[in-house]
Parts: C-alpha cells; sequence; structure tokens
C-alpha cells in the first residue's frame, strides 16, 4: 500500500521523530496548488556509511517517512530532509546545493537515479528513497 | 639478450651510473636464474621521471624485454617485482609491490599489486625493482640481505604452501614479523596452474592473471628479502609528511573512504548487494534469502577473534588476522577477507557459513589461488553439476553449491592437476571450452581470458568495459575515484553506454599512476592532487594533477602496444555469453548490456584516442603522451 511503512520502519518511529520531521508542512507554492493538500509520504532508507548521520553506528540500514506534496519531485523532498541534518546536507549534495555530490548513490524504488527516476522526477506517494553509501575497494 | 627479446630500444645509451635520487635506491636487481647471474643495473633519473616506478617502470622493461616470441611460459619472459619512489617513506601503505610479467591466463601483460613490507624492505636494501629472468634448472629460492642477493636451493620448500614456506623461510633464518618479507608460490604455482597467485606476508596477494604460475615456471619458489639497512630520504621532508597528513586525514574523514580507513573493503558485501552488483552463485542469480543485516560490515569483523594486521607504514584499520570461532576449523589463524575473498570463496559458489568462507579464503592464498578466477570456476563446476553439464563421475565426486568440503577437495585437486582438476587448471574459459555444450554457455570470463573481478558486473557496467578492454589481465583503471577532480561527473546512470564510456575512458591512467607510486591502492585512494604533491616533495621534481594523468596514460598506452604485440586486440574485447547475459532478478534486471556494448566500446575507443579497428592508440594521442617513440613502432608501414 502506497505511503506504509514496513513494520520495522514502524519501530523506528523514534528515530522519524528525531529527524524534526513535521508531517503537513508544505512549501507555499504547494498550498497555493491545493487548498487542501493531499499529503503523500515517501520512505526514506538511510544505509551503510550514511547511518552515521542519522544516529546509526555506519552500518544497518534506518528508516523514516518523510511527507510531501504533490507535484514534489525527489529533489524538492530529499533537499527539505537533508537540510534538517546539515552533516548530511553536505555529504549528499555538492557545495552550491545544485546538485548531488559524489559520494552517495541515490536510489528510488532499488532503481538509480537515472534509470527510472531523476531528481526532478514528480514523486507520486510510497516510493523508498535510499541513500546509499559509496563503496570503494576491491 | 635472447634473440626473441625485442631489440629496437635498446639503443639508447645505458644508464650512467646513478646519481645520487631522492626517493629512488637508484639501481635494479637483476637476475638470470638460468645463468645464475645477479647483477646490479643502475638507472638514471630521465628513466626515474618517465617511468616513476611500479607499473610505470614494468612496462617499459616488459615492452623493451620480452619479445612477441616470449610466451609466458617462456625462460626469457619476465617477472618484475617493482616498487616505486614513495615506498619505504612515511606515507601510509607504502610497502607496496607491483608484479608485472607477460601472465598466463591471457598470456598477455598483467600488472597486480599486493602489499605488506616486501616494497619498503627492498627499498631499504638498495633497490628498486627486481628482474628475473631465465628458468632455474631446480626449485629454488631467492635470498636479499642488503648486498647478499644469493639463488638458494627451495627442494626442502617443494609443495609446502604460501603460509608453510613463509614460516620455513622465517626458521630458517631466525626472523620473523617484519624483519624478513617473503613472497613466495603454493603448489598451484609449482604445478603452473593458470590463475596462480603470489603471495606474502599472510594474506597480500599479487593474484592476477597468473603471474604465481609464470613464477612457478621459473622454478623460484620465492623471494625472501630481510629488512635492508640503506638509507633513503625524501627531498623535503616536510612537505612529504604535510601531504601524507592530508592524504591520510582525508581517508580518516572523507564520507566515502572513511568506511575503507575504519572497515577495508568489507562493506562491499551489502553495498554491492543493494545495487544487483554481488555475484551470487555464478550469476546465477542477484537475490538471497539471507537475511543481509547479518553480512554488514561490522558483523562481519565482529564474528571473529581479530587483530590488526598492518602493512608498512599504515594507520588505516583496514587489514586483520582472524580466528575461526568454531566449527571444524575453530582456533585456525586466517587471513580476514577482503570482499572479494567473500565474495570468490562464498557468495559466487553458494557458501554463506560465515567461519567456512574465511576459512576457505584462506585456503586458496596458502594454495596461491587467485579468488576471483576460483569463485567463476568453482561457481561454475557447481553450476554445471546441478544441471547436470558435468558429472559426478568426470569430477570424481558430486559438489553442490555451498559446500565446503567439496570446494576444498576440488582446490587440492586443482592445485596439484589430479584428474579433471587438470582441465580446471587451465582456468574457467579453458575449462568451459574443453567441456563445451550447455556447460561452455555458463562460464563467467573475458575473452581475452582474463578473470572478471568479484562482482556481478552485469550491474557495473563500468567495470566490465574495463575489464575487457584492458591491457594488465584485470581491470585497469577500476572504480571512479574523486574523478570530479578531473573534470568528469561524480555521477552517471550506471546503465547508460554512453555515460559509462566516456567515464571509464575518461579516468584511463589514474590507477597507472597511482601503480607507479611503491603504495597501497586503498591508502591511495586520495585525490591526484595530494599524490602528485607527495611524489614532488618526495623526489623534487614537480608533478601537478595533469602531470599525473599524462604519466598514467603513458603506461596504459605502452601496455596496449605490448598486448597488440601479442595478438589481443580490439577483436577479443566482449565478455563471454553469461558474463555478458541478462541478470534474471535483482535491482539490475531490466539491464542487458549487450544492448548497448557496441556503442560503448565504440565511445571509449574514442574518449581514450585509441583507434577502433586496430585497437592502437592514434598517432596524435601518442604524440599527446610524448611517445613518439611508441608511434614508429606501432605505425610504421
Amino acid at each position: 500500500m502506497k505511503g506504509e511503512l514496513k513494520p520495522e520502519a514502524r519501530r523506528a518511529d523514534p528515530e522519524m521523530r528525531l529527524s524534526g520531521a513535521k508531517p503537513g508542512e508544505l512549501k507555499p507554492e504547494a498550498r497555493r496548488a491545493d487548498p487542501e493538500p493531499q499529503t503523500l509520504a515517501a520512505t526514506i532508507e538511510i544505509t551503510t556509511w550514511v547511518t552515521k548521520y542519522v544516529g546509526g553506528d555506519g552500518s544497518g540500514t534506518r528508516i523514516f517517512e518523510e511527507p510531501f506534496a504533490p507535484g514534489e519531485t525527489v529533489r524538492d523532498v530529499l533537499r527539505r530532509y537533508t537540510r534538517r541534518i546539515p552533516d548530511l546536507d553536505a555529504a549528499l549534495w555538492s557545495p552550491d546545493g545544485t546538485d548531488l555530490g559524489a559520494h552517495i548513490e541515490v536510489l528510488v524504488n532499488d532503481a538509480v537515479l537515472g534509470v527510472a527516476h531523476d531528481l526532478d522526477t514528480e514523486l507520486q506517494g510510497g516510493e523508498r528513497i535510499t541513500l546509499l553509501g559509496q563503496f570503494m575497494g576491491g | 639478450m635472447s634473440p626473441t627479446s625485442t631489440i629496437e630500444r635498446s639503443k639508447k645509451k645505458p644508464a650512467e651510473a646513478a646519481v645520487t635520487s631522492f626517493a629512488y635506491a637508484g639501481k635494479l636487481l637483476r637476475v638470470n636464474l638460468s645463468t645464475g647471474k645477479i647483477w646490479n643495473q643502475p638507472w638514471g633519473q630521465d628513466e626515474m621521471r618517465e617511468c616513476l616506478g611500479g607499473i610505470g617502470l614494468g612496462a617499459r622493461i616488459l615492452y623493451d624485454e620480452v619479445g612477441p616470441k616470449v610466451h609466458w611460459d617462456h625462460p626469457d619472459n619476465r617477472l618484475i617485482l617493482a616498487t616505486g619512489p614513495l615506498a619505504g617513506l612515511p606515507v601510509w601503505g607504502t610497502g607496496g609491490l607491483t608484479v608485472v610479467t607477460r601472465g598466463a591466463l591471457t598470456n598477455g601483460a598483467t600488472s597486480t599489486q599486493a602489499n605488506g613490507f616486501f616494497g619498503a624492505s627492498l627499498k631499504y636494501s638498495g633497490y628498486d625493482a627486481i628482474v628475473i629472468q631465465g628458468q632455474a634448472k631446480k626449485l629454488s629460492y631467492l635470498y636479499i640481505n642488503d648486498d647478499v642477493v644469493e639463488i638458494r636451493d627451495a627442494a626442502h620448500l617443494a609443495g609446502k604452501d604460501t603460509w608453510e614456506t613463509q614460516q620455513a623461510l622465517d626458521a630458517e633464518h631466525g626472523l620473523s614479523g617484519h624483519r624478513m618479507s617473503v613472497y613466495s608460490i603454493g603448489p598451484a604455482g609449482e604445478n603452473l596452474v593458470r590463475f596462480a597467485a603470489i603471495e606474502g606476508d599472510y594474506g597480500h596477494v599479487a593474484s592476477k592473471n597468473g603471474c604465481g604460475a609464470v613464477m612457478g615456471k621459473k622454478k623460484l619458489k620465492a623471494v625472501c628479502i630481510v629488512r635492508g639497512t640503506k638509507a633513503l630520504s625524501a627531498h623535503d621532508t616536510r612537505g612529504l609528511i604535510q601531504a601524507a597528513d592530508e592524504i591520510a586525514h582525508d581517508l580518516k574523514t572523507d564520507p566515502s573512504t572513511s568506511t575503507l580507513y575504519n572497515w577495508g573493503t568489507l562493506p562491499g558485501v551489502t553495498n554491492l548487494y543493494k545495487l544487483g552488483a554481488l555475484p551470487i552463485k555464478n550469476y546465477t542469480t542477484n537475490v538471497t534469502a539471507v537475511n543481509m543485516d547479518d553480512w554488514t560490515h561490522t558483523k562481519l569483523r565482529a564474528g571473529f577473534d581479530h587483530r590488526g594486521h598492518q602493512c608498512n607504514a599504515c594507520g588505516m584499520h583496514h587489514c586483520h588476522i582472524q580466528v575461526i570461532p568454531s566449527g571444524p576449523h575453530q582456533g585456525e589463524l586466517v587471513d580476514e577477507p577482503e570482499y572479494e575473498g567473500w565474495s570468490g570463496a562464498g557468495w559466487t559458489i553458494g557458501l554463506t557459513e560465515k567461519e567456512a568462507v574465511s576459512w576457505l579464503n584462506t585456503r586458496l592464498d596458502r594454495a596461491c589461488v587467485d579468488v576471483n578466477e576460483w569463485g567463476w570456476l568453482c561457481g561454475w563446476v557447481m553450476e554445471c553439476m546441478e544441471k547436470g553439464y558435468i558429472t559426478e563421475k568426470q569430477l570424481g565426486f558430486r559438489l553442490n553449491w555451498g559446500d565446503v568440503e567439496g570446494a576444498y577437495r576440488l582446490l587440492q585437486m586443482v592445485s596439484h592437476r589430479e584428474g579433471f582438476g587438470d582441465v580446471l587448471a587451465e582456468g574457467v574459459k579453458r575449462a568451459s571450452e574443453k567441456v563445451g555444450g550447455e556447460a561452455a554457455k555458463c562460464a563467467v570470463y573475458t575473452m581475452k581470458g582474463a578473470s572478471p573481478r568479484g562482482h556481478d558486473h552485469r550491474g557495473r557496467w563500468d567495470e566490465m568495459l574495463d575489464t575487457c578492454t584492458s591491457s594488465n589481465g584485470t581491470m585497469e583503471s577500476a572504480n571512479p575515484t574523486f574523478q570530479t577532480e578531473i573534470g568528469l561527473p561524480g555521477r552517471i546512470n550506471p546503465f547508460d553506454g554512453e555515460q559509462v564510456a566516456k567515464l571509464t575512458g575518461g579516468i584511463l591512467g589514474r590507477r597507472h599512476f597511482e601503480d607507479s607510486l611503491g603504495g597501497c591502492s586503498f591508502t591511495f585512494r586520495a585525490r591526484i592532487e595530494l599524490l602528485a604533491r607527495a611524489l614532488s616533495a618526495a623526489t623534487g621534481w614537480n608533478y601537478k594533477l595533469d602531470d599525473a594523468m599524462l604519466l598514467g596514460r603513458r603506461t596504459a598506452a605502452i601496455l596496449r602496444a605490448f598486448n597488440l604485440r601479442c595478438g589481443i586486440g580490439p577483436e577479443l574485447e566482449f565478455p563471454s555469453a553469461r558474463y555478458g547475459s541478462q541478470p534474471v532478478d535483482g535491482p539490475a534486471k531490466e539491464h542487458h548490456v549487450m544492448k548497448q556494448w557496441e556503442h560503448m566500446v565504440d565511445v571509449w575507443y574514442e574518449t581514450v584516442g585509441y583507434d577502433r579497428k586496430t585497437g592502437k592508440p592514434k598517432p596524435a594521442t601518442l604524440k599527446k603522451l610524448g611517445l613518439d617513440w611508441l608511434a614508429k613502432d606501432l605505425w610504421r608501414k
């Protein structure tokens, strides 16, 4: 079901609160576009060394839910999410914040960006966005 | 010089007696095993500046001295054990050793790196490289203790595995630990298994393209070197240490390299699984019912009693020695597998019991078998047996997925060329071609005969392209590292052939530069600008990023020219049917690399400036690289 978290994600609920997520907070444009906006959500899966930025030990997986408004893109959701976590923000984006940096792979529904989605693809709700640390070494 | 050698370029004046050069020992140690002659060859500053060391030096010697008729098993083939200018200096991981030779799997150029202490010890003994030619009449080992260099009888070491050989030589010389470095071959090398490796310092392996078979053919069991006593100095010690500090700082703090610093290559298992690039059961699937949370790097390390096993001057938490905690091999000391160990000795053959994988991985090292080729070979046999393409009668026993004892039995058969093991010892390409039929369609290899690394490259097209087009018997460019530094995109669509080819071609040369310095490819996963600064401070010569890339691309072009002369050209640059197949499941299942292969190769050729039809670097490319002499060789009418 769209937007539904897996059981393990539900267990991670305290972390979701720690992440500062504010369900229902919408961008002004979204408010203008839809006076009674439908709240959609994507799952953000943080894995490998990237978990260090969200209270993990650099391994395993942390799962969060990020609400968004209709019309928002992968970029919008990720920008808003990482802005609350400055170290992750610096690691994920290029210094000027306009593009992704080189060291974290972004997957949407298990496919790397560039295949079925890119940063400016509109989300439909229920997607799983994975941040996967680049692996270096043989 | 042998009549079969290449002689055109030897008209150059011999190097003058070495002028003292910072960071270099100033001479090469030459050994002719056929005649027993041992001599020093000084090399001059011009050559040092041009070749640096490691693969750069090795490529030049190979091109100059190994002619097309000198096949991998010919006595005139050279086995070059080279260090580089940073070896032995206070930069992390600078005990590196690069082995360059004409290898047994492709019968073409080989460059493969290992670490430990050998490179530093060699420099402290007064040599920048050892160049071995000829073939001993009986099994021998080379002993080096500063100026004492002797070819000694190794009859007492015959049949010993690599760890036993090191232990025996340690005991014989009353030296242990870091006081003596030993690189040797095990039974697979002695028996000329085509994918035999050279292993040293308990767990470090120069594994590619059958360099251990070359050593076996020369009847050279081991090279042991006492840590030397000669001075080695940098031109600008303060500058070198500043650059080394910055490299170390980057390794520790950069988000991507800090996992390498802390955990080595262990995170690869779960990371690559996410991308559909963990090879499972010989490429038959990319999904597993195994709980991958149990395969994170923290759990892989924590599952064993372990101790750091750092190489020369290294501050990384990468290499570890561990103890098997339970099961039939409880208490055995083993080397913590690299990612490729978990893959080749584990996932590729359907083995997911960690203690068993770790044990088998070290057994492969001790036999001196390349773990990657092993994975493709053993996995292929297992799949063929499951499908009835190879019978129990043919092999001599039943071998099922994940059967560690059976895999070990197979290893013994291959290492000693017993029964069907004799066919398998030729490597998976030749073995599958010999068996033929449906079995041949299941084998993972490149048409050049080289082994792919332990990944499922159907989810990593850049590495497949690199593996198939490379000239050194393995990936020559490897994965992109800080590629934005040279103006390439930080990320691409990994299934867009054009983007893949531009990136893979664009990074050509970086790895060759790294491998010329005498350090570890893991500690040198730093920005090239920093490596060039360290090199400049060490030598007193001024290298910048552009110089580094030019030097690397120059070496790549020389190796390619060598291979073309050996008859290895673009007609062999594609994957086997299984290697280039479409995954049946997992994250990469929608993507079939062969649909874009031809275009991808075209773009790669365009990017690197090589001629698509002949495979030769174009005259303009060679001119830009300062290789006019090579252009004359390659393009003369």
